[in-house]
Order: structure tokens, then sequence, then C-alpha cells
């Protein structure tokens, strides 16, 4: 998977731009707020239809303009790949794939797989569980894209079950039950599937995560990583059955896969409150890179790995050490420092004044080989 | 936002409540309207009057009818001992084309949806129990769509009945998950229908 061609029109602070990417490495440098950012955003827009830094679609749109549209080239399993996105600032999105219009956004999946790696990453250690289990959920996804209705039916079911326990109101008459104890069938069926995917998915993370870490961390050591999950192993419809006084007193359901969390440590500290800053960046990134390494062993070839800002993050050793680690596939960095001395591009982009400015030290670009 | 005047606007926002038509559509098809002869807009205003006077519901099955009773029910070359069950009226039009199908049916009116505050009394679930024995029902098809809600109402009227000595039996799978009947095509959902399997709930 490949990103070669990039053309942006009105896409955050471009208002018109074009850009070559490297096979391998193509690093984006330039001073703070020049638009580095804003042009691996576009590229992540084309996979996920979406902002990698949690910004509405409507921002996307460059202030001003009506619609913001970003097409790429590339390469997907040996063939040519064309994505072409309209974005209207209205916020309604329409993409085309090798020239055909997709009847859902789900279909969209698997088109383009990116992995990101930024700074607001650190919240995966730091943040709250929500921030893990979305984590894991869109690496499920990204697995297999069949999970995305794995995850979607979960959100619904359990939607209508909470929808449900508010109207009664604390009070559970037998009519209100009978509906009640179907929804708790359904609930369990989705919770199990989902939570069995989960972990499945650490299990398999596990040993992938310890590697990545020790690729990038100053000094080796234990990393841990559990699926903490409270209803899994005793099976859901039994604990929706104990919990269900509990639940409709509250009008809430208070267990299940939307209260997991994902237990990271480093040796025997907790990672989210024991543990340096430094650790923490360095955990977020393995945890990014041991989730690109799985997704390539699945899907079979690599997804556009794409690492905003890492250097910030890291000191000169860590730096180093992770471009020596970097995975075969496309990389794109963005860095509003000095590439670090280790550093290879094959293509380095320069952005200044809204302007791109492409240098290649000794390797054709791509295309003209 | 009205930048239309009063009768103009009026018919944008009456063609904006329906369903699937955004402000958008809304427009173009007001516009449409009233470029069109006078006689074409009055025969649509006229066909709106007429059926909205003319079609109630089906007293036995809540289907559309023209009548006490709709054209399925009032037909006797109909077994009558077979019911299928589903959501709406237009997915009786889907189950039709199949050609697959010749029993009764009784529509719902909707899927159970706590989100949108339709428990099993916000739909003919008490008029479907009570057609069981006067119409000697054997047989009850649960054709509700294949997504959550429909999942959900069917293993709830499935539990109902069940216990009734009934064959109750849920169309098979192989409608796409999530969709909708009405958009399924009759191979497919002839498929599901003759596909159905007893309902284990
Ligand atoms: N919708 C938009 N329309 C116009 N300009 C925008 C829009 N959104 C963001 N910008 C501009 O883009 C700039 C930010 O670009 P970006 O985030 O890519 O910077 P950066 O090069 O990554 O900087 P840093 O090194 O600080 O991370 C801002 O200065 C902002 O003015
Ligand atoms: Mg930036
Ligand atoms: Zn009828």
């Amino acid at each position: 998977m490949r990103v070669d061609r990039l053309w942006l029109t009105d896409f955050r602070s471009y208002a018109s731009a074009e850009l070559q990417l490297a096979p391998g490495l193509t690093a984006v440098v330039g001073a703070n707020g020049e638009g580095k950012t804003n042009l691996v955003e576009a590229i992540v827009f084309l996979a996920t239809l979406g902002s990698f830094r949690g910004a509405p679609n409507d921002a996307l749109v460059r202030l001003g303009a009506h619609q913001a549209v970003v097409r790429a080239e590339g390469e997907r399993d040996g063939r040519a790949l064309l994505i072409e996105a309209e974005l209207a600032a209205g916020g309604r999105s329409r993409v085309l794939v090798n020239r055909q219009r997709l009847a859902r956004t789900r279909d969209l999946l698997g088109a383009l797989r990116v992995t990101v790696f930024a700074p607001d990453d650190l919240e995966l250690v730091k943040g709250g569980p929500a921030e893990r289990r979305r984590y894991l959920d869109d690496l499920l996804v990204a697995v297999d894209p069949r999970h995305d209705r794995t995850r979607s039916d979960l959100d619904r079911v359990l939607r209508q079950r909470n929808a449900l326990l508010k109207q009664v109101g604390g009070r559970l008459d037998p009519d209100a039950a009978a509906t009640l104890d179907v929804w708790d069938t359904r609930l369990a069926t989705a919770g199990a599937a989902l939570g069995r995917a989960r972990r499945e998915l650490v299990a398999n993370l596990a040993p992938l995560l310890g590697s990545a870490y020790d690729a990038v961390a100053s000094e080796a050591a234990e990393v841990h990583i559990v699926h903490a999950s409270e209803w899994l192993d005793q099976g859901y419809a039994e604990v929706l059955a104990e919990g269900r006084a509990a639940d409709v007193r509250r009008g809430l359901t208070l267990i299940g896969p939307h209260r997991d969390d994902v237990e990271l440590s480093i040796g025997p500290m907790p990672a989210r409150t024991h543990v340096s800053q430094g650790e923490q960046r360095s955990l977020a990134f393995a945890l990014r890179m041991a989730g690109h390494t799985l997704v390539t062993a699945e899907v079979g070839s690599p997804p556009v790995l794409v690492l905003d800002d890492v250097f910030s993050e890291l000191d000169s050793g860590r730096s180093d050490s992770l471009l020596e680690a970097l995975p075969i596939g496309q990389t794109i960095l963005t860095t509003a420092g000095r590439l670090p001395p280790g550093a290879r591009p094959q293509l380095t982009v320069r952005v200044a004044g809204g302007d791109l400015t492409t240098d290649s030290p000794g390797v054709p670009p791509v295309g003209t080989a | 936002m009205s930048v239309y005047t009063g009768a103009v606007q009026d018919l944008i926002d009456e063609l904006g409540r329906l369903p699937g038509v955004g402000p958008k559509s809304a427009q173009r098809i007001a516009f449409h309207l009233l470029k069109i002869p006078t006689v074409d807009a009055v025969r649509l205003a006229r066909a709106i009057t007429e059926a909205k006077e003319r079609v109630t519901f089906c007293e036995r099955c809540f289907n559309l009818a023209e009548g006490t009773l709709c054209g399925i029910c009032s037909d006797d070359r109909r077994e009558p001992h077979v019911l299928c069950v589903v959501e709406e009226s237009r997915d009786i039009v889907a189950v039709e084309r199949t050609r697959e199908y010749r029993g009764r049916y009784h529509v719902l009116q909707g899927a159970i949806s706590p989100i949108e505050g339709i428990g099993p009394d916000q739909l003919k679930v008490k008029e479907l129990l009570a057609r069981i024995d006067p119409e000697g029902v054997t047989e009850v098809i649960l054709c509700t769509n294949p997504n959550i809600e429909g999942e959900a109402t069917a293993m709830y009227l499935g539990r109902l009945l069940s216990p009734l000595g009934l064959t109750v039996t849920r169309i098979a799978s192989g409608l796409p998950v999530g969709g909708d009947l009405e958009y399924a095509d009759e191979l497919t959902l002839g498929r599901a229908l003759e596909g159905r399997r007893s309902f284990d709930s």
C-alpha cells in the first residue's frame, strides 16, 4: 500500500497543492504552523474520512472555501489506486475509489490503510479507558473490517437497552421485564463477540508491544498489556442477570464491554500513574507500532505509516533508534526541528509560506526511474 | 432562513417533512411542482387527498386497505393458518414479489426501539395474539428486518408465541445483515423465506 502523489484543493491552509511521496521515507519539514500536519492529515482523511486530530470535518475546509478536495494516486496489492474525496463545508463528504462511487463510507475501510502516531497519542497511556478501548477497537477494524459491525451492533444494542432502563424509571413491571430480557440476550451476544475479539487482539499484541518498546526505549523493560474485563470470563448473560436490579435502579448498564480497560505497565509500575513522561511517550509510540506490525501481518502489506512530530517527543538517542527500527513500507514523518543525523529520507518536503518544495538526495523521484 | 414568500415556503416545508426528503430536495420538488401544468399538480393533490380519504388500515392485519379488509385478507385463496409478521405494509410488497408465500400477513407498524420510545404496546402485538385462536393459526413466520431492532422484535415475539404451541420460524439469513426487507431483491428474500428456520429464543 502506497501513496505516490497527493493533490489538495482548499484543504486546511492549502488553496492548492501537489505533492510527491517516496515509496520509503518522506520527511516533511518546516517551522511551526506552516502546514506540515495539515498535509499528513489529508492523507489520513482519505483512509478514514475524518481528522486524526479529532477536529470536526468543517475545520478541514479552508476558511472561506465551499469545499475541500483531496486526491491521491498510489498502489494497493500491486494495482493502481486512485482515491478522490470531496468534503463540503457543511460537512458531507463524497469518495470515489478508482472512479467508483462508494455506497457507504464503510466500504472505504481497507481501500487505504494508515497508521498514525501523533503527539496526542500520549493520552493512550495517560488518559482514561475510553482512549484505550478506541485504540483496541480501531485496530480490530483495521485487522478485519467486519469488526466494524461487531462494534456498531454493540453500540446500538447498548443504547437501546439504556433507553429502556431509563424509561422504566427504577421499576420493572413484567411487560418491561420481557422486553429487557430480549435486550439482555442481544447485548450478551454482541458484548461477548466484542469482548472475545478484544481479548484475542491483546494476546496477539503483547509480544509485539515488548519488542516495539525496546526499539525506542533507552533501556529494555518488561512491558505488560492486559485486557481488563470484569465480565468476560463469567459470561455476559449471567453478569447482566445478576446486575439487573442495580441497572434498573441506576437506569444504566453498569457492567460490560463499554467499561473495559487495557492495563499497561512497565515492569511492576502501572504506566498511567507510575512511570515517567518519557516512558509514557515511548509506550504510546510502541502501542502504535505494535498495532502497525499486527495489521501488516494480518493484512499482508504494511499500512502507510504517518509519524507526526515524533522527534519533539523523544530524545536524540530514542530518535535514532526509532529511525533504525522503521518498518518496511511507506513512512511519512513531519518535524519542525532538524532531522536527526540518522535520518535518510528518500524525499524531503519543505513547507514554507504555503509552498511545498521537494528535494531528493540522490534518489530519483517515483515514476521516472 | 425563509427567503421565499409564504405559499412557496409552506410547500417546501411540507415536502421537507417527508421521509428521505432533505431541504435541498424539498426545494427542487417544490420548484418542479410550480413549473408543471396546473392540471398535473392538481392531479397529484387529488391523488393524495383521495388516498387519505379512501385508504385505511385493514382491521385484521393492519396492511393498507380500501375498505375494512385489505386485498390479501379478503382473498379466500390465501392460506389462513399461516401468518407472516412484518414491520410495515411496504414489506408485504417485498414478500409478495417473491411469489413464495401464500399465507396471510400481520403488520406490526414498527419495531421495538426504546430509543424512539417504541415498545410492544406501541405495536400491533396484542392484535397479533388475538388472531391466533380465532383464525386457527398454526405457523407464524417472523419476517422483521434483519437489523438490531428487527431481530429484537422477532426474539420478543418468538418468546411470546412459542409457548402457544405454534410453529414459529424466522426468515433465514442470506439477507444482508443490517438491511431493510424492502430493498432486498426477490430472489434473496425468496430463498430466505424458503430456508426459514424454527425460532430458538
Ligand atoms: N480550515 C483552515 N483554513 C485555513 N487555514 C487553516 C485551517 N485550519 C488550519 N489552518 C492553518 O494551518 C496552520 C496549522 O497548520 P499545521 O497544524 O499543519 O502546522 P504544523 O506545520 O504542523 O505546525 P506545528 O509544527 O506547530 O505542528 C495554522 O496556522 C492555521 O492557520
Ligand atoms: Mg503539526
Ligand atoms: Zn389484511
